[in-house]
């Protein structure tokens, strides 16, 4: 699953500790989904779009393979 | 986040306490096994659930009360009970992907101990192999807590 909360934390002008602060997780989460090298789940997923107040599709996509 | 499910996690603040007597416990080990366990201080009656005839000229036995130095069981409690406490207390920000990170963990440490073990049965062999054996007994929980504080400062570095 592929994401675009780099490019969400540039529009709002935030870094990653930032961004983890006002969801309420770790660092290393944001980082790590941020990377793709973590898929999160469904709650925390939703919890980011709304942050970004955008539907949850428009940030988080599945790869052509998925 | 409230979805966790850390039930068995102890609270944030007893970890540096973990970290104390984790690293003061495997110092003192090493340092017993270093001077081949001969220490003779702190010598005390203890309950023996079964004891073996030893070479001090005690009879076998079930539930006998024996004489023993307990410096050895002390630094090993003081080791399994602070690496309980550095690796089952929540972190400062406890989620879902530090959850994933510490089960990961304990996969990596089990798996690694028992390779570790079949190296050593195959090519440690009489005395030696006791050695392998106390050292055992705290390998599984030192691999968990290297293993999962490594993933943890690599997820962590460098920003963008």
């Amino acid at each position: 699953m592929k994401n675009r909360i780099k490019v969400e934390r540039a529009i709002h002008d935030m870094t990653q500790a930032d961004l983890a602060e006002k969801i309420g997780v770790s660092r290393q989460s944001i980082n790590a989904i941020e990377k793709a090298k973590y898929v999160p789940s469904a709650v925390l997923a939703l919890k980011i779009a709304r942050f970004f107040e955008k539907p949850v599709e428009s940030i988080f996509f599945l790869e052509e393979s998925e | 986040m409230s979805i966790m499910r850390t039930n068995y996690l102890l609270p944030h603040k007893y970890k540096t306490i973990g970290w104390i007597l984790f690293v003061l416990g495997l110092i003192s080990g090493i340092i017993l096994f270093i001077g081949d366990y001969e220490i003779d201080i702190l010598q005390v009656k203890v309950l023996s659930i079964f004891n073996e005839e030893s070479l001090f000229g005690e009879k076998p036995g079930f539930f006998k009360i024996i004489k023993n130095s307990i410096v050895d069981e002390l630094i090993a409690l003081t080791i399994i009970i602070g690496g309980l406490l550095v690796g089952f207390t929540k972190e400062k920000v406890e989620d879902e992907f530090i959850y994933r990170l510490r089960t990961d963990s304990l996969v990596w440490a089990l798996l690694f101990n028992c390779f570790v073990l079949i190296l050593t049965i195959l090519f440690v062999y009489n005395f030696t192999f006791l050695h392998v054996m106390i050292f055992n007994m705290f390998t599984p929980l030192v691999f968990f807590i290297i293993r999962f504080n490594f993933l943890k400062f690599k997820s962590d570095s460098h920003e963008e």
